[in-house]
């Protein structure tokens, strides 16, 4: 148990989500030495559980680029990485039950085609024509074609497989537990496994933690204002084919997506922030069901099969932390995803390979810093 | 948002074991709700002939569980039927569907009765129809008095096989042969004093071996099945003699004709409930596999969850008995009622329990399968049949990161199915633990989550409409 192994290489990747692992993968691409450390299993976290959903369409403005972008490499993600992730450009219809929702929809939509993203606002009648498997609580809804969906739990470890083929090395049950860092350069990560202590040295480190990132930012003084949360799916049984885009309403606080099988899963309920609880409660399942349908007539005939939680990770301003830190040279912060990050993974990985390997990400980061949150007006609801 | 009701013991499984424990709990001076997923309480142990055949004469232990279910309907129990119980939360929370739609229960004392299932073996052809479970065959016999086919093969380990085959035999089938995959015989004699006592289980094993020698049938120790053929229907197997730890002896194949093979390979505890709430399991081959860790009051780890019978390690309809009286006094004491009484009461019946144990612990050192069992399914042989994953489906995930059950499922969808893993769990394990070189319990079972049955998506979202308007109003927040 005491053993102390060391090696060498280019560039650390703590975090064995989609977005380390796509950083492995990019950067593997690009000939780097790279060495992946991830305390459970690659994608076994929110990566793999999540909704499945890929879509530009309803993000916070700074994250648009970035979406469009990324669904761009998605589109191509199966050839490039060798696996069937049972990607689908189904496009995406967000509803809603009542006018004011409409109007937020339409004034989202103008800006999102300014942005250069297509979408389409539906009135009721083109929503039933277009949708007629939605229930009649929906008097609208916007929709984008290019969104879609993929299988969380596929496409996060097709990133990790495609990145070992390439040459990276990833350690799974191995958790990172200190970054060291001299003359405020970063020099090696230490984890440990059942084994004992690995020391990997690299001058780079991406640490992409997910919610887990706090506790190992904070050995090198640096507070990142995450908290964990949790998010709870049910999957019906194998349904016959009901629809192609991934579906979604806040006013009933559900969304659903049907899986390449049949099955229909449903998502949108949470938890109270600061948990790392991943237990289904009775009351989730509930209210999940409840929201099912009212929202997919279709599924008053189904049954729940599964459910699964997941714990994903939330920034205040729910928009991600992509941060090649000015304080320590060497350390990236790639985290604070906020439930948003399966679509965001493979551009975010790519980017970071950018960082690393051109000195300059091909898209503008400067919107995705932590120093954000302190500036004045940020300061009071991080505290 | 979830309303539980209040009760005091809540029984979940209307078996010898529940139908026990209801009884003695009640006796105790507590209110027990007892829950089965079936119309009429029994279990497989006690099952009774359906409404329409009450006519025919019933079967020996049909007799006895109309007696014991007399009692318990007697002492006041409240007996839920057709109730599955699709979850268990924390704080003794149980969520039940039935007949009248969904409902909680907030127990002081859960008892757990859940059984065993049968232990499902995959070679080559074994999702034909035609082979099933004996217990699927000895159901269609007790209960709708039907023959699972005209020409049987029972192939498996223990002496139900033989009970199972004389009942055939006198129903009208003709039972091709009884193959038994220990050689028990040389073993049997230092077993001996275990059987001590046990004069009707005795009597009844003689009197189906009687009945085999009777009728002819052929009873061959040491032998398993390699394949089952057919194209829309089994039509013969190839059989072979087993080597000590069960692996096929290359050469010893034979094939029989037949239209029905009935697999009797023990069977695996219903351990879901018991790992929802949170009970410390341990891996336990002889008691056929993951069990709950119990005291001498069938206490879990959790100290207001009780388990039994079966479901808490095989021994069978009797043993199951006596650890429900137990675990009902023990309930009932945990939930405020005849504790003073309780200690001298369950020290009274330890005599019977350990000439019980005894009993188990020989039949367990007698007709365990051996692990070559696991080896009798080859590369194309489907393990997972809802979501029709192969044996090379599982090996080709281990190297892609599937080094315990649950990974191996999320990469190749086993366990996913509507059986949700109750069909392939321990196939899965052991295949993964073979493939890898590490004992199965550290490969581990799925992991279970609610819910542990299929349950209506709209016996949980009820109040529909009341909702919408709810959500409507709150539509400002995102």
């Amino acid at each position: 148990m005491s053993a102390r192994r060391k090696m060498g290489t280019e560039v650390v990747v703590v975090g064995g989500g989609i977005v380390g692992c796509a950083a492995a993968y990019y950067l593997a691409r690009r000939v780097v030495k790279v060495a992946l450390v991830e305390k459970s299993v690659i994608g076994g976290e929110a990566s793999g559980r999540n909704g499945g959903g890929v879509r530009a369409q309803c993000r916070d403005r700074r994250e648009r680029p970035l979406a469009m972008a990324s669904i761009k490499l998605w589109e191509g993600l199966e050839k490039e990485l060798g696996f069937d992730v049972e990607y689908v450009q189904g496009g995406n219809i967000r509803m809603a039950t009542n006018e004011e929702r409409m109007a937020d929809l339409r004034r989202e939509g103008e800006e999102e085609l300014a942005d250069g993203l297509m979408v389409e606002m539906w009135d009721r009648d083109e929503l039933r024509r277009r949708a007629p498997y939605l229930s009649d609580v929906f008097i609208g809804a916007k929709y984008c074609p290019k969104d879609g969906t993929a299988n969380p739990i596929l496409a996060s470890r097709a990133f990790g497989w495609a990145a070992r083929r390439l040459g990276a090395t990833l350690f799974t049950h191995s958790e990172a537990v200190g970054i060291a860092v001299q003359a405020g350069q970063v020099t090696s990560v230490m984890a440990r496994d059942k084994e004992g202590e690995l020391v990997i040295e690299a001058p780079w480190v991406i640490h992409a933690g997910g919610p887990w990132t706090p506790q190992l930012s904070r050995t090198l003084g640096i507070q990142v204002p995450i908290e964990p949360a949790r998010s709870t799916i049910a999957v019906t049984q194998r349904m016959p084919p009901l629809f192609k885009e991934f579906i979604s309403s806040h006013d009933l606080a559900v969304y659903a997506r049907q899986a390449r099988e049949g099955h229909v899963h449903i998502g949108g309920v949470g938890a109270p922030a600061g948990t790392f609880d991943q237990e289904v409660p009775a009351a989730t399942i509930e209210r999940l069901a409840r929201g099912a349908a009212q929202m997919l007539p279709a599924l008053r005939g189904a049954n729940f099969l599964r459910t699964w939680s997941g714990t994903l990770e939330v920034t205040p301003d729910k928009v991600p932390i992509i941060d090649p830190l000015d304080g320590i040279k060497g350390y990236i912060l790639a985290s604070g995803f906020s439930g948003h990050g399966f679509c965001l993974g493979p551009i975010a990985g790519k980017l970071l390979s950018e960082l690393i390997v051109d000195g300059a990400p091909s898209l503008p980061l400067h919107e995705f810093r932590l120093s954000r949150f302190a500036e004045p007006a940020m300061q009071e609801q991080t505290t | 948002m979830v309303i539980p009701e209040q009760v005091e013991v809540a029984v979940v499984g209307a078996g010898p074991g529940g139908l026990s424990a209801a009884l003695a709990a009640t006796q105790a001076g507590t209110q027990v709700t007892l829950i089965d997923g079936y119309r009429r309480p029994g279990g497989q142990y006690f099952r009774q002939a359906a409404a329409e055949l009450r006519a025919s004469r019933p079967m020996r232990h049909q007799r006895e569980g109309q007696a014991l279910w007399g009692k318990v309907s007697a002492a006041g129990v409240r007996f839920l039927p057709e109730t599955v119980v699709w979850g268990a939360f924390e704080g003794n929370l149980l969520a039940l569907h039935g007949p009248q739609g969904s409902r909680y229960l907030e127990a002081k004392a859960i008892i757990l009765a859940t059984g065993a299932f049968d232990r499902p073996v995959a070679f080559p052809g074994w999702t034909l129809p035609g082979v099933m479970t004996a217990g699927a065959a000895q159901a269609l016999l007790k209960q709708q008095r039907i023959l699972a086919g005209r020409r049987i093969l029972l192939a498996g380990t223990g002496p139900l096989q033989i009970v199972l085959a004389a009942e055939l035999t006198r129903a009208g089938a003709n039972v091709v042969a009884v193959l038994e995959g220990n050689r028990f015989f040389a073993k049997a004699v230092r077993h001996a004093p275990a059987l001590w006592g046990q004069w009707e289980r005795l009597a009844e094993g003689l009197s189906s071996r009687l009945t085999l020698l009777r009728q002819g049938v052929s009873y061959r120790p040491g032998w398993g099945i390699v394949a089952a053929h057919g194209t829309d229907q089994v039509e013969s197997v190839t059989i072979a003699r087993l080597d000590p730890e069960w692996r096929h002896v290359p050469g010893s194949e034979e094939r029989l004709a037949c239209d029905t093979l009935c697999l009797g390979y023990g069977f695996i505890p219903s351990n879901t409930l018991s790992r929802l709430l949170g009970a410390k399991q341990e891996w336990r081959p002889e008691l056929g596999g993951g069990v709950p860790l119990r005291d001498d009051h069938m206490r879990t780890s959790v100290p207001t969850v009780f388990a039994l019978g079966d479901g808490a390690g095989i021994g069978g309809g009797p043993l199951a008995m006596l650890e429900g009286q137990i675990a009902g006094i023990a309930a009932a004491a945990q939930a405020g009622h005849g504790a003073a009484e309780a200690e001298r009461a369950i020290w009274r019946l330890a005599p019977a329990l350990e000439r019980e144990r005894r009993f188990q612990r020989m039949y367990a050192a007698l007709f365990t399968p051996g692990t070559g069992l696991y080896e009798w399914s080859r590369d194309d042989t489907i393990l997972c049949r809802c979501e029709e994953v192969t044996q090379a489906d599982i090996r080709r995930a281990i190297p892609l990161g599937g080094d315990s059950a649950n990974e191996v499922k999320a990469i190749v969808r086993c366990g996913m199915g509507d059986c949700q893993g109750r069909m392939c769990g321990h196939l899965v394990a052991h295949c993964i633990a073979k493939e890898t070189g590490r004992p199965v319990a550290e490969v581990g079972l799925f992991r279970p989550r609610p819910p542990v049955f299929p349950v209506p998506v709209v016996a949980l979202g009820q109040r529909v409409e009341e909702n919408v308007s709810g959500a409507v109003a709150g539509a400002g927040q995102q």
